[in-house]
């Protein structure tokens, strides 16, 4: 017989380990959003401003900068991961000889951690001896005179590029898994009517694997969204505020500025903006879905 | 026929050009840590050189630099991973078996957990960890790295354990077994695989987890691919170290994965994706 409490007695020690280290930010965040407090100055918070620290992220943080790059990142490199990935997954599931084995392959580069991406591009990047300037020029391509990474116009691309490179393998993997899984049948028949090419893919083959379809882009969006160890290698969020993400300006304010009570207010922020991103998602693409 | 001929080309042609782009950086990198240090600066780049393992000689043996934080980083990818475990097993097996009120929430928010922005934990628990005196120690970064490795391992172990048969399980009841008898008994054997596999997973978690390390780590505690940065300078940075260093903890991770292939899918979906 299963005693009632029996299960919760299992979740238990997990759940209040994992209340505690959720609740705890959340109430520090909520609490100081409304204090003053520079930690450089004072080991505790001083005074209570009201909304004074929201005022400030509007104002003197570069807020709206990050949010409007972070949209971008998150947006154009959503788009470029997601048509490559089902590019190269439909190229695979051609049943062709040897193609398992490129398969393989492209789980390499999800393996790494992001900020070793970061260290290996730093590389390529670098203007003396780096590839990618070398690859541009060999293609005529003219280089900024202060590298792609530190030109406005040039540096968001540039910052993208590992994360394409890194991630648009899992969205190929993941397709490849669910289009092999659609039955041979269905897509015979598909055929069959005079469904060809790019219809075969957008009418017959997209909403058969939207279930792994919307969960994955669920998942790279809000990777995207945090995007901070690149702009953490790569640029520092420059040049100017060019490539600040808001994971990183909060990272600025929070730990390098150490003005926790803007970076508190800003941590509420980007949570109001990312339940409502993750709200308006579901809510489109995911309804009636069980977790 | 000969339309498919050419398909089949396009298709290898295209295939092959996205690996060349895929796996050419990692070569390219791993190239780096083997050469000598003048090949390192030749113009055009070069894959021609001849290799050496200098930089592992400095990084390892001579005089060793990065061996303390490869050691870190084992021992804390190791105990973080351990810790989470027996508490993320019991937690997935009563939240796949029976039937708790809430449980579509504490699922949302372990999910939530694994998908919102990390850095939003990074100055409470800065604090946090000074207040408890254990800044910068290996302890207080075991602990933190536990808001990502719990959910991650209660997703991933769930999806194990809702493809089990029940009907073992349910035939022990009848025969009057307790739920803890049946536990391991029947379901720990039975889910092995699916806690070996987690068991990796969470590991390569933990191991290229980086962001809590930078802000929670000090000079004891520094994991492998935190030392890299000290290796960058105004006056320039040392390439080969860095490529030698990020090659270790690139490999190890790398080979794990390639190793567990059909299950790739499932865990970075968190066994969203079955793949």
């Amino acid at each position: 017989m299963v005693r009632k409490w029996t299960p919760w007695l299992m979740i238990a020690p997990s759940f209040l380990f994992l209340f505690v280290l959720t609740a705890y930010p959340l109430y520090f965040a909520l609490k100081n959003s409304f204090y003053y407090w520079n930690l450089q100055t004072s080991p505790v918070p001083l005074q209570f401003v009201g909304l004074e620290n929201f005022r400030n992220v509007f104002s003197y943080t570069p807020f709206f900068v990050s949010l409007r790059n972070t949209l971008i990142i998150t947006l154009v490199g959503l788009t470029i991961e997601f048509s490559l990935g089902l590019m190269i997954a439909l190229a695979l599931s051609s049943r062709l000889k040897y193609l398992n084995f490129a398969r393989a392959l492209l789980i390499m580069p999800i393996t790494i951690a992001p900020i070793i991406v970061g260290f290996m591009f730093r590389y390529m990047y670098w203007d003396i001896v780096g590839l990618i300037p070398w690859l541009a020029e060999s293609l005529n391509i003219p280089e900024p005179e202060a590298g792609f990474l530190g030109t406005p116009a040039t540096v968001l691309p540039a910052l993208l590029l590992p994360d394409i490179w890194q991630w648009t393998p899992f969205f190929a993997l993941i397709m490849y898994a669910a289009i092999i899984g659609v039955s041979s049948d269905l897509i015979e028949a598909a055929k069959i009517d005079g469904a060809g090419g790019i219809r075969l893919v957008w009418s017959v083959l997209l909403p058969t694997i939207k279930p792994v379809v919307v969960v994955v882009v669920l998942l790279q969006l809000m990777r995207l969204f945090n995007t901070f160890d690149l702009v953490y290698v790569l640029t520092n969020g420059g040049p100017g505020d060019y490539s600040r993400t808001l994971s990183y300006s909060l990272f600025r304010e929070g730990l390098i500025n150490f003005n926790i009570g803007v970076a508190a207010a800003m941590t509420i922020l980007i949570l109001i903006i990312v339940n409502i991103i993750v709200f308006i998602y579901t809510k489109i693409f995911m309804r009636g879905m069980k977790l | 026929m000969k339309k498919s001929k050419l398909k089949s080309f396009g298709i290898y042609f295209f295939i092959f050009s996205f690996l060349v782009f895929f796996v050419g950086p990692i070569v390219w990198f791993f190239a780096l840590a083997l050469r000598p240090p003048e090949s390192a600066f030749q113009y055009p780049p070069t894959l021609i050189f001849k290799p050496t393992l200098e930089q592992f000689n400095f990084i390892l043996v001579e005089p060793g630099n990065s061996l303390l934080q490869l050691f870190n980083s084992v021992f804390i990818s190791v105990s973080a991973t351990l810790i989470n475990l027996p508490l993320s097993f019991l937690a997935a097996y009563a939240l796949s078996r029976f039937r708790i009120r809430g449980k579509q929430i504490i699922l949302g928010w372990y999910l939530g957990l694994l998908m919102g922005p990390v850095v939003v934990f990074l100055i409470p628990y800065f604090i946090l960890m000074n207040n408890l005196g254990i800044a910068g120690s290996k302890l207080s970064l075991i602990l933190v790295l536990q808001v990502i490795t719990i959910p991650f391992s209660i997703w991933l172990l769930k999806s194990f354990l809702d493809e089990l048969p029940l009907e073992i399980e349910e035939a022990a009841q009848i025969d009057g077994a307790g739920t803890w008898k049946i536990l391991s008994a029947i379901t720990i054997p039975l889910c092995r695989p699916g806690i070996i596999i987690t068991t990796m997973f969470a590991f390569v978690f933990t191991w290229n987890n980086v962001i809590f390390p930078i802000i929670l780590a000090n000079s004891d505690s520094a994991t492998l691919q935190i030392g890299v940065f000290s290796f960058f300078s105004s006056s320039g940075a040392q390439w080969g170290v860095i490529a030698a260093i990020s090659s270790i903890a690139i490999i190890i991770p790398m080979l794990i994965f390639l190793s567990l292939d059909k299950y790739v899918v499932r865990g970075l979906t968190f066994g969203s994706v079955k793949g």
